[in-house]
């Protein structure tokens, strides 16, 4: 854990990190074109970030691969939660449950 | 071509402002409702990262971008390095970098001050039903109006409920692996992207090649991860179109 004033400096920093992203274009104004190949390319960014921070998160124990675990269930879940349904507690809900009932009622 | 007209600083509260951002306003309110449970689980998640509610409140202030605060809380509590936990920040809201890029047009002759303000405040919501409206319109007071009204909505109800979220998760008791929270939010985040294949696959590959590449140094398998994804999107993105011609 980062702690006392570099905790403080790191939320300063990630600030201007997520600042210039949406910053970029309204403060250079429009006279800047982003050349399209690079404007495709970004368009993967997110959805390649959150996968590679969820992925470890579902599959890893430790540093070992362990595919039989409750989050990867509950993960499960949430998937069918968001696909199927619209409403935006549901996923928690349902996910949040299914990972205590694995872990605290039958002791995965 | 954009008509270029002299903006004040100052508020304008005159009609077309006001007009513009009723529509903004209108537009906004039925999305922003979604807001609640986000602001409530990065709340809760920041307190189940470790920080006290003075310093959750902080990065919620300072930082003010849901994804990229529930990303980098995995990162700021195992103690990563810095340069890693604000390269994945910038990587997670470089989408904005297209939503900046579309409606710079729309900022035209607005002040540094209000460009700056509009920056900190661009949220996904507000890009997604009010650009459109907003890059339709040739006056800059109604176009101020649409923006500034949803963002400063949004912007209030997201630290209203991250705050609801920073006391309440108090009560919540220490062993309930709060923390998943995060990883739901950013699998809820990531499930409507993937609707378009180039997206699946980017996701796909971008998850494996992290797991695959764990063994790396200083977690750079992440950020190697990141750029595997990427790539993945743009080649299956370019098959795709080869195969529609053929």
């Amino acid at each position: 854990m980062i702690e006392g004033a570099w905790l403080w400096i790191t939320f300063v920093l990630i600030a201007l990190a997520t600042t210039g992203p949406r910053g970029s274009f309204i403060l250079l104004g429009a006279r800047v074109r982003l050349p399209p190949v690079l404007q495709r390319a970004l368009r993967y960014a997110p959805a390649a970030a959150l996968a590679a921070l969820v992925a470890p998160d579902l599959l890893l124990d430790g540093d070992t691969l362990d595919p039989a675990n409750p989050k990867l269930a509950a993960a499960l879940v949430v998937l069918l939660a968001a696909t199927r349904s619209r409403n935006p507690w549901l996923p928690f809900i349902a996910g949040m449950a299914v990972l205590l009932v694995l872990r605290k009622g039958l002791g995965w | 071509m954009l008509a270029r007209f002299p903006v004040s600083i100052a508020w304008p509260m005159n009609d077309s402002f006001k007009r513009g951002a009723r529509e903004g306003f209108r537009l906004f309110l039925p999305m922003s409702v979604g807001l609640i449970p986000w602001a409530l689980v990065t709340g809760v998640a920041m307190r189940s990262a470790g920080f006290s509610p003075v310093e959750a409140m902080g990065m919620n202030l300072i930082v003010f971008a849901g994804t990229a605060q529930i990303g980098t809380l995995p990162l700021i509590a195992a103690g990563a390095p810095l340069w890693l936990i604000v390269l994945t920040a910038l990587v997670l809201n470089l989408r904005f970098v297209i939503f900046s890029a579309a409606l710079a047009p729309a900022f035209e002759g607005q002040s540094w001050r209000r460009r700056l303000a509009s920056s900190y405040l661009l949220v996904d919501g507000v890009f997604a039903v009010c650009s459109e409206r907003i890059l339709r319109s040739h006056d800059p007071h109604w176009r101020w109006g649409c923006f500034i009204a949803p963002s400063l909505w949004a912007w209030v109800l997201w630290q209203f409920f991250v705050l609801a979220g920073v006391l309440g998760a108090g009560s919540i008791p220490r062993d309930w692996s709060l923390e998943f929270m995060a990883t739901i939010a950013l699998m809820v985040m990531l499930v409507p992207m993937t609707q378009l294949r180039p997206m699946l696959v980017a996701a796909l590959a971008g998850g494996l090649a992290a797991v695959a590449l764990r063994g790396l140094p200083l977690k750079l398998g992440l950020i190697v991860g990141i750029v595997v994804g990427i790539a993945a999107g743009f080649a299956a993105e370019h098959l795709g179109v080869q195969r529609r011609r053929a």
